[in-house]
């Protein structure tokens, strides 16, 4: 057994908005209730954030553990390193991804003593009544951390939800395929009901899962309302504050509480923008977090690029909604229906941009409406070594986006999301000082 | 006019460079920062003054650069090693328009436009690919360092290296002296190896003619010779390539200091003290 590591003590990181700092006591109590809910004997879902099943869950009264944010949370108490190592010790690589190795290594510690490790981040993480994976976005944890986690709780049964969307592809139009990519969702999301309904003596009630679609659609609107608000000059809320709104949005979709978070926001920006209250005094650079998951337990990096004059207005990285209504979606009475539409549409609407802009592709058509809408200087991305279905990409996408739209300054940063002996403070300061400093000089110019 | 001076202080991971410049170079000194030097990089400072014939007091304005640049006592200002590069390379061979760095802990890829840098790529990631790769495997092959590259110019058959990872590199290279391997075709295998990686590394930015080679790498020919193999032109490389850091800093000192002048400005100073340098506290 691993011997139990006293996580280091940081200070609060400092938020620009209110609503950011609620946070982190919302995550607390999220995973409370997960403990209350065992304690109780309620079913507890292992669930991945965006697998468009938000909203079957919970209105079915599921309560989702979202394994990702709780291995998040490791990383961000500092407190993962003997969770990777005890999922290192049971064989499992250390380039796998982190956050499955986290969760993998605190399950198997969980059930090999059958009691939480000793002093677990936020009271730890409760023993799921069943796991749902979804196949989707070329993660291979998302339909593989699971299985595995079946090696130490063998009676914990998983369901792999599917959920394609029609590849960019120059030389085809997606809209003549995308009746069986939505056709295809509908039925993995029926098999998922039902397979809930049988595992968890849950039913489906057909009315509130319409409810909850509802509100769902009108969060993603609430959230693009709300951010897209960041567009001021000065910006009143940066990528570091996203990095904790990201919660309500990911971990909360379908719910009410997540909806009327969004409506604060929203208030709270429009009177910070009133006031002329920007994250810092004197905001000299816009930056875009162009892609890559953050570093958990370094989040404090945005700060530093706030002490230098630099802001985050936008960032790709969870911004895991658009406007329902830019999507065109079809009317239809069945919400699993709906569901795989905006899913299948989130993916595809902005490929016809795309196909204009020869070389470009529908992320790096994103990369430049967000630029030209948030008035970004600069791009920066972070290349998390151990999360290789996304990261690989981006430095790709970063040279197309120079090639087809114009050479804007860059700053590739690396570590990864939990493992923080991949990190180096110094290093990476001297990256960021080396960065507004290309900045200063291209704007000088 | 009393005539003013400007010193810039390079502490690398390796070596720490002090030059002091008026309108010219006047002092330059190069001094281990080694682990038992690491906080003596003011000593390197009192040599160069030393050598220049001036007091600290005469040195109007000191900035510090590289990765000691931090808690520097006696500077007045710490300004990235990437500026400071550019602008030395920028002033010596002003046709410039893309650096290439090899220091003891990184190697770095650097854009200039207009004096200035523009862009750049860093790899502090991994030892492969910076000084400290030749450092340890100069070590296994029982060659000094600086033997290095007129050695690999001697290589008739160059090896392939084959494994990216230093400690790796160092096992084949054993593997390969127990093959009986010659020792020139061992060593332009390690330069061509060290140049692929830094080649891979300088893709991200568009490079563009004409190229410079500073830091300890450019000190090695035979390294020059395999990153112009990759490059398919010669590089230029400058009269001292370790000074290029420190000389920059030293200009821009003069460069704040003149500026300010020009627009009627007082500098603010804290107040300085030549003491041992604090690192990364």
């Amino acid at each position: 057994m691993t011997e139990e590591k006293k996580p280091e003590e940081r200070k609060k990181r400092k938020t620009a908005t209110e609503a950011a700092s609620r946070v982190g006591p919302m995550v607390k109590a999220a995973l409370a209730e997960n403990l209350r809910a065992k304690e109780e004997g309620r079913p507890i879902a292992y669930s991945f954030i965006f697998s468009g099943y938000d909203e079957i869950i919970r209105a079915m009264d599921i309560v989702p553990a979202w394994t990702e944010n709780y291995a998040g949370v490791c990383g961000v108490k500092r407190d993962a390193q003997r969770f990777l190592e005890k999922a290192e010790g049971e064989n499992f690589s250390r380039s796998l991804c982190t956050y499955a190795l986290c969760g993998l290594g605190f399950d198997s510690w969980r059930e090999e003593t059958g009691e939480m490790p000793p002093n677990p981040p936020w009271g730890g993480q409760a023993r799921p009544t069943v796991m749902l994976g979804s196949g989707q976005i070329i993660c291979d944890p998302r339909y593989k951390w699971y299985q595995a986690a079946q090696h130490y709780m063998p009676d914990v049964p998983v369901y792999v939800a599917g959920l394609p969307y029609p590849p960019y592809e120059n030389d085809y139009d997606y809209r003549e395929v995308q009746d069986y990519y939505v056709k295809y969702i509908v039925e993995e999301m029926r098999g998922l009901v039902a397979f809930l309904e049988k595992y968890t003596n849950q039913k489906m009630d057909w009315d509130r899962l319409a409810e909850v679609v509802d509100i769902s659609d009108r969060t993603w609107n609430m959230i693009s309302e709300a951010y897209d608000l960041r567009k001021a000059v000065p910006c009143p809320m940066g990528t570091g504050d996203a990095m904790n709104t990201m919660v309500p949005m990911t971990f909360m979709m379908g719910t009410q509480e997540a909806l009327d978070f969004f409506k604060e926001l929203y208030d709270e920006l429009k009177i910070k923008i009133a006031n002329k209250e920007g994250i810092i005094p004197d905001e000299k650079y816009r930056l875009l977090w162009g892609g890559g998951l953050p570093s958990w337990f370094a989040l404090g990096d945005f700060n530093y690029f706030n002490s230098k004059g630099a802001v985050f207005p936008a960032e790709v990285t969870y911004r895991l909604v658009d406007p329902v209504y830019k999507l065109d979606l079809p009317k239809v009475s069945d919400p699993l229906e709906h569901l795989a539409w905006r899913w299948v549409k989130y993916w595809t609407y902005r490929n016809d941009r795309a196909k204009k802009r020869p070389g470009s592709s529908p992320e790096i058509e994103r990369l430049i409406e967000y630029i030209e809408k948030y008035k970004i200087d600069g791009v920066v991305m972070h290349e998390a070594f151990s999360c290789r279905s996304w990261h690989p990409g981006l430095i790709w996408q970063l040279n197309q986006l120079k090639r087809v739209y114009r050479d804007i300054p860059s700053l590739i940063l690396e570590s990864d999301i939990v493992d923080i002996s991949s990190y180096n403070e110094a290093d990476t300061r001297a990256r960021i000082d080396a960065f507004i400093d290309t900045l200063e000089a291209v704007k000088s110019r | 006019m009393k005539s003013q001076y400007f010193a810039g202080v390079d502490i690398g991971s390796t070596m720490t460079k002090v030059v002091i410049v008026n309108d010219a170079v006047l002092a330059s000194v190069i001094g281990p920062t080694g682990p038992e030097h690491r906080k003596l990089a003011n000593r390197v400072m009192e040599e160069a003054l030393a050598k220049a014939k001036l007091a600290f007091e005469d040195i109007t304005y000191v900035v510090a650069t590289g990765y000691g640049r931090i808690n520097v006592p006696f500077a007045d200002k710490q300004i990235t090693e990437i500026s400071c590069h550019a602008r030395g390379v920028a002033h010596l061979l002003p046709e410039v328009r893309t650096v290439i760095d090899i220091g003891g802990q990184d190697s770095k890829g650097i854009k200039l436009k207009d004096g200035r840098a523009v862009d750049f790529v860093m790899n502090d990631k991994c030892a492969a690919g910076t000084g400290r790769f030749l450092e340890v495997t100069a070590e296994e092959l029982g060659v000094s360092l600086e033997d290095m590259g007129r050695l690999s110019l001697e290589a008739k058959h160059r090896v392939e290296i084959s494994s990216t990872c230093t400690v790796f590199a160092g096992q084949e290279v054993v593997a390969k002296l127990s093959e009986g391997v010659a020792l020139p075709d061992i060593i332009a295998g390690l330069h061509e190896a060290i140049a692929t990686r830094i080649y891979g590394m300088l893709r991200r930015l568009k490079i563009e003619r004409e190229v410079a080679m500073t830091g300890g790498g450019a000190k090695n020919i035979g390294l020059v010779k395999a990153m112009e193999a990759k490059l398919g032109f010669p590089v230029l490389v400058p009269p001292e390539p370790l000074l290029t850091g420190a000389i920059g800093a030293a200009l821009l000192g003069r460069d704040i200091v003149r500026e300010a002048a020009k627009k009627g400005e007082t500098l603010t100073r804290s107040q300085r003290r030549l003491t041992e340098a604090t690192l990364f506290t």
